[in-house]
């Protein structure tokens, strides 16, 4: 019956500096690092236009990757994003093409997105089916709905006043990064200093503590998925603001990606640890790396297996980290 | 569904043996309705051809339920299954293997993806879910950047007897699923190794305090899979007579699908093969009468992933989590 | 049970004591865990609970704390008696546990455990986080912790803080009646220090203490007064300065030791198992002993000495990090249970729910699981086999079953133990391993159990017995090793083996009442 003496891998002390600890530090350098070698190989990666391709054309990754980086906080998963974005994609652009004052384009995928996900996260959490199983098969009903509905059409004639993607506010920002970076902070922060934020890692780190404290790990699964949802609903917007044309198909293996910023910006997969900052950072990573293999000669089709390869070496890390901190059995 | 001397028969509460015969006797409905709604369902060409196209996700749900009888899961059997193929393709074209090596070659790929998987979650302890999502990434991804999306064709012509075949009028690729299921199925009901299946599901750690080789076990379960995803590819490519990168995507949903429509427990503990047997038949026979009124293809998998989750769900109502009683 | 002598020591008139239950009668199904105990805390008074295992100090306090409901008896809080349905209503009336494992939130900082649930709210319903640091800060000064800040994120902790944690928390919730469950078991000396000098402090705060240890010099060093339960029952209570740990262990031990079945002599063999320097961090330190064909050796200690840990390095499951297994002579490696079985050992768990059976199993594949290798034929099942090999079972240990169907999740504590014992016999191994044997099984199951293991005994088969229980330690046992803090510490022939000496030597308690601190 003795304590298990557990340490945790971050040295955090004091207030602000929380939001920032050996993950990120870690991502930060990488990106960095990475920019200098690709540039010192081939200049032309670093160019304005590039560099600007990389995270403008990415940020909607980093933002859903901040849906996804609470959910897995919160101890469970979601692969059904990547068609969710698809779909909500596709119903801002229809509606847009179909004259609907831009305000409501914009805000119909928000509700719809934060919908679907609230309707998972009841089933995950008040009839106790696992994770994996609801999220999986939604990915389908999603997917093979996408497609019957539309028939694979393209969108196209969407007016101008839809690229929300293009806007820039005071003429430099670009909405993109304006909004990735918000959406971060606000997380983050909400995260770190609302009730509602450390129930999410209270129940993803000892649920049944959690419980004895006075917080509900139902009630908190469900608003987690409702917040992804809301993230998903943005970030699709992101995305399909950025096209000329929407394809309707679910963009493929969108979710891994997002699993994979997750995971490897320090969430750990064993629930109740991470920050959002990681996980933006690590987005933006995942885009660079993806860049600079054109820029170093590889092919791009060699992306995913870089992904796998993150995820599983983040993984097997933080698993061998924990492993090696407890005392004995 | 024949079958078991209860005495042998593992860990199978009453209700399972109603699950089953529930969805036997589903499965009977089903095909007469399909039958009455479509003259060219009930056909034994038409039956016989869902058999040929079942293999490929058949032969995946027999290690499949395997592995979630011990609580496990695998997400990477469809990225398996496009990896072997570009193997098969890759080996033979790239490299100059003779093709039955080729064919060898590709199937030991596999062995080895499964191998890893079992490996990592074994020894690392990574947890199955995040173990094959990792890989279902890494593995896609080897694939796609080995065959930089270019195709292999133009294989002999002896090539697609697995795929396309027939002996004795049934596919040459059904007869290689029966004889899985009847060594799945026989392993599982009246082995040593299919009773340690069901005890690691139940209870893993008073199946390690027995003495019994839990992560041996475990490791081969993957490695079966991943064997089986190369036996699928085979049967795949020679089908298709091409090889390409995203073969097998998807796969996973309707394997899955399948075991947990079967009745095997998503939470371990419970299933057999002729369940799943059961679900994999119903799941095509869906799919083939959606097609045959006029569903396109890609709508089916709404069907699919709904039964998924209804399944899941009454089976969990139906008795629970696997909470013990006592 | 209050008598003058017993009364609260403060001065200061008949104030009415903090907690006061009487009469408290509490039984589980084939069990009496309490009956008929009286119990009382004065404000500021630390009043210590001793007691085996097994003698109702945990349900006791799980009655205070609002757990359990007692069958009988009352409970009054301030004098004004109390109902305590739920743990919420221990909260509300002002009583705290702080348990062995601790409930804390790694990721999350001091402030923010200690208010979790129940956190200062400003307007608007926000958190209000600048109150909750500086109630922490209040705390902290109030118990005088210097070296703590209310940011530090507690996963950084070590042991010692995240219970200060811990009581920091009860005090927030404005506890007065505080109750620690072993709080030095995993401390070093210092924080023990540490962890006196907050008793104190909260003791002139006039908050009450239940405090429950084995060790006698704590008990010496804070304790008013101290009760003793045994088997459910009061024994009595003493003001601390009046009475000796001597006396003590004599209250908490001294009984009849009826012989739950008489032990018949048995040639003792050669050894079967010899362990020398065994080591396995962080509960197994260098252990050495022979266990010998027909002896049975009896392991006694407190829980948490680090017996089952030493049980299961020599079964495998946590191999041994360095030291000697023999077995009949032979060097050996044991690095899993498989290995341990092949070599003829056996070991039946502790926990026999989650250790030694699969209860959604039936009768008959719960026999045969350790033993499939012998009712199959290449890796093939013989159905027939194992039947055989569970009627063989059930006929000999007398198990009571529906059949051999029946799923053993719902059979009784004693035909489970009894299914466990037998799936491990029908390998007939050489050592037999057993983790508290007869815990919670009834008098009767238990009386079958122990005339088993003479049996086995007299068949020359070596038995290695942990126990709690130190009449089933004294009276089956050839001889007594005694285990503390991971290291044997003592060791008894039959003759030698008296209650007192063998709970002294669990207790390290010699010389304990000597020098009690001002």
């Amino acid at each position: 019956m003795s304590t298990m003496v557990v340490s945790h891998l971050r040295p955090g002390e004091g207030g602000a500096l929380r939001l920032f600890a050996s993950q990120e530090a870690l991502l930060a350098f990488a990106i960095i690092g990475i920019a200098i070698l690709v540039g010192l190989y081939n200049p032309r990666f670093l160019a304005t236009r590039n560099l600007a391709d990389i995270v403008l054309g990415n940020a909607y990754i980093a933002v859903a990757a901040i849906g996804m980086s609470m959910v897995i906080v919160s101890g469970n998963i979601d692969i059904s994003v990547g068609s969710l974005i698809g779909v909500l994609a596709t119903i801002s652009g229809t509606l847009a093409v179909a004259g609907v004052p831009i305000i409501l384009v914009w805000l119909t995928p928000l509700v719809v997105g934060i919908l679907v996900m609230m309707l998972q996260g009841a089933v995950i959490a008040y009839l106790r089916i696992p994770a994996i199983v609801v999220t999986l098969g939604m990915l389908s009903i999603l997917k093979g709905g996408l497609i019957s509905v539309t028939g694979g059409r393209w969108i196209t004639d969407l007016p101008q006043s839809f690229h929300l993607a293009d806007i820039e506010l005071f003429g430099i920002l670009p909405m993109p990064v304006l909004i990735m970076v918000a959406a971060t902070i606000l997380a983050a922060l909400w995260m770190r200093y609302s009730a509602s934020g450390r129930a999410i890692y209270a129940t993803g780190g000892n649920a049944e503590a959690a419980r004895l404290c006075g917080v509900s790990p139902r009630r908190t699964v469900v608003m987690v998925f409702a917040l992804h949802g809301l993230f998903a609903g943005i970030a699709a917007l992101l995305f399909a603001t950025q096209l000329k044309v929407i394809q309707s198909t679910v963009p493929p293996n969108l979710e891994l990606t997002v699993i994979t910023a997750a995971v490897v910006g320090g969430v750990s997969i064993l629930g109740g640890v991470g920050t959002v900052v990681g996980s933006t950072l690590a987005a933006v990573l995942i885009a660079e790396i993806a860049s600079a293999l054109v820029f170093i000669n590889v092919s791009p089709y060699w992306i995913h297996a870089v992904q796998g390869a993150l995820i599983l070496v983040t993984v097997v890390a933080d698993i061998l980290r924990r492993r090696r901190r407890q005392v004995g059995g | 569904m024949a079958v078991l001397a209860p005495e042998v028969r593992s860990a199978a509460p009453r209700w399972l043996i109603r699950h089953e015969t529930l969805l036997a006797a589903i499965l009977v409905v089903a095909l007469a309705i399909l039958g009455l709604l479509n003259e060219r369902f009930l056909t034994i060409d038409n039956l016989l051809n869902q058999g040929r196209l079942m293999t490929e996700v058949g032969l995946l749900a027999l290690p499949m339920t395997f592995i979630i009888i011990t609580g496990g899961i695998d997400l990477s059997v469809g990225s398996i299954v496009g990896l072997c193929a570009i193997m098969l393709g890759y080996s033979w074209k790239n490299l100059g293997f003779p093709l039955p090596l080729a064919i060898a070659f590709a199937i030991g790929v596999g062995g080895v993806a499964g191998f890893v998987n079992g490996l990592l979650i074994t020894r690392v302890r990574v947890p199955p879910l995040i173990m094959t999502i990792a890989t279902l990434a890494l593995y896609r991804g080897l694939a796609e950047g080995i065959s930089q999306a270019r195709s292999v064709r133009n294989y002999p012509e002896w090539f697609f007897f697995t795929g396309q075949g027939e002996w004795l009028g049934v596919p040459v690729q059904l007869w290689i699923l029966l004889v899985g299921i009847i060594m799945a199925g026989i392993a599982l009901d009246r082995t040593t190794f299919g009773r340690t299946l069901y005890a690691i599901g139940n209870n893993e750690t008073a199946a390690r305090f027995s003495g019994l080789p839990v992560d041996r076990v475990k490791l081969v379960v993957y490695t079966l899979s991943g064997l089986a995803a190369g036996l699928s590819a085979w049967v795949l490519v020679s089908r298709v007579t091409t090889t390409r990168s995203d073969m097998g995507s998807g796969y996973e949903l309707d394997v899955i699908a399948a075991v947990v429509l079967g009745g095997t427990s998503i939470f371990g503990g419970v299933g057999t093969i002729w369940g799943t047997v059961v679900g994999l038949v119903m799941i095509q026979l869906l799919k083939n009468g959606l097609a045959l009124t006029g569903v396109k293809g890609d709508a089916t998998i709404i069907v699919i992933g709904a039964v998924l989750i209804a399944s899941t769900l009454i089976a969990s109502s139906l008795h629970g989590r696997r909470e013990v009683a006592g | 049970m209050s008598d003058a002598r017993n009364a609260p020591v403060r001065e200061g008139g008949p104030a009415a004591p903090l907690l006061a239950v009487a009469g408290i009668e509490k039984s589980f199904p084939g069990v009496r865990a309490l009956s008929g105990v009286s119990f009382e805390v004065a404000p500021g008074e630390v009043h210590a609970l001793l007691g085996e295992n097994g003698a109702g100090k945990s349900t006791l306090i799980k009655i205070i704390s609002g757990v359990y409901q007692p069958d009988a008896g009352t409970i009054h809080v301030d004098g004004r008696p109390l109902r305590l349905d739920s743990p919420d209503d221990a909260r509300r009336a002002g009583i705290a546990t702080i348990y062995q494992e601790l409930l804390l939130f790694r990721d999350l900082t001091v402030a923010e455990n200690v208010f979790m649930g129940h956190a200062p709210r400003s307007r608007g319903g926000r958190l209000d986080w600048k109150a909750m640091a500086a109630k922490t800060e209040a705390l902290l000064a109030a118990l005088e912790i210097v070296d703590l800040a209310p940011s530090r994120i507690v996963g950084s902790l070590s042991v010692g803080n995240r219970q200060r944690v811990e009581i920091l928390r009860a005090l927030s919730q404005d506890a007065r009646l505080l109750i620690m469950d072993e709080p030095t078991a995993a401390l070093t000396e210092y924080d023990v220090t540490r962890l006196f000098d907050i008793v104190r402090r909260l003791k002139s705060r006039g908050v009450g203490i239940i405090y429950i240890s084995h060790r006698m010099d704590e008990i010496f060093q804070l304790a008013d007064r101290v009760t003793v339960l045994r088997d459910g029952a009061q024994v009595g209570t003493r003001r601390v300065v009046e009475t000796s740990s001597a006396e003590l262990v004599q209250m908490m031990v001294g009984r009849q030791i009826e012989s739950l079945f008489p032990k018949v002599a048995v040639a003792v063999g050669a050894p079967v198992l010899e362990v020398r320097d065994l080591v396995r961090r962080p509960m197994t330190k260098s252990i050495s002993l022979t266990v010998r064909a027909g002896e049975i050796l009896g392991l006694a200690g407190l829980v948490g000495s680090g017996r089952s840990e030493l049980a299961q390095t020599i079964f495998g499951v946590t191999p041994a990090e360095s030291g000697r297994i023999l077995v009949f002579g032979e060097p050996v490696q044991i690095r899993s249970p498989g290995r341990a079985r092949a070599l003829g050992i056996a070991y039946v768990p502790e926990d026999r729910a989650t250790q030694g059976l699969v209860r959604p199993m039936n009768v008959r594949e719960n026999f045969s699981l350790a033993s499939l290798a012998k009712v199959a034929r290449f890796g093939f099942i013989d159905a027939a086999a194992e039947t055989r090999l569970a009627e063989t079972g059930v006929t000999r240990f007398r198990v009571r079953a529906g059949s051999l169907d029946q799923v053993v999740g719902r059979l009784s504590g004693g035909n489970q133990q009894k299914i466990v014992l037998g799936k491990w016999l029908a390998n007939q191994p050489k050592l037999l391993i057993l983790d508290e044997p007869t815990r919670g099984i009834d008098v009767g199951a238990k009386a079958e159990i122990h005339r088993l293991m003479c049996e086995l005994a007299a068949q020359g088969l070596a038995i290695l017995m942990i126990s709690s229980e130190l009449p089933e330690v004294l009276g089956m046992s050839d001889r007594v090793l005694v285990m503390r803090e991971g290291r044997l510490v003592a060791e008894f022939s039959r003759a030698e083996a008296t209650p007192e000496a063998v709970g002294a030597a669990m207790m390290g308690s010699q010389g304990a009442d000597a020098g009690r601190a001002a």
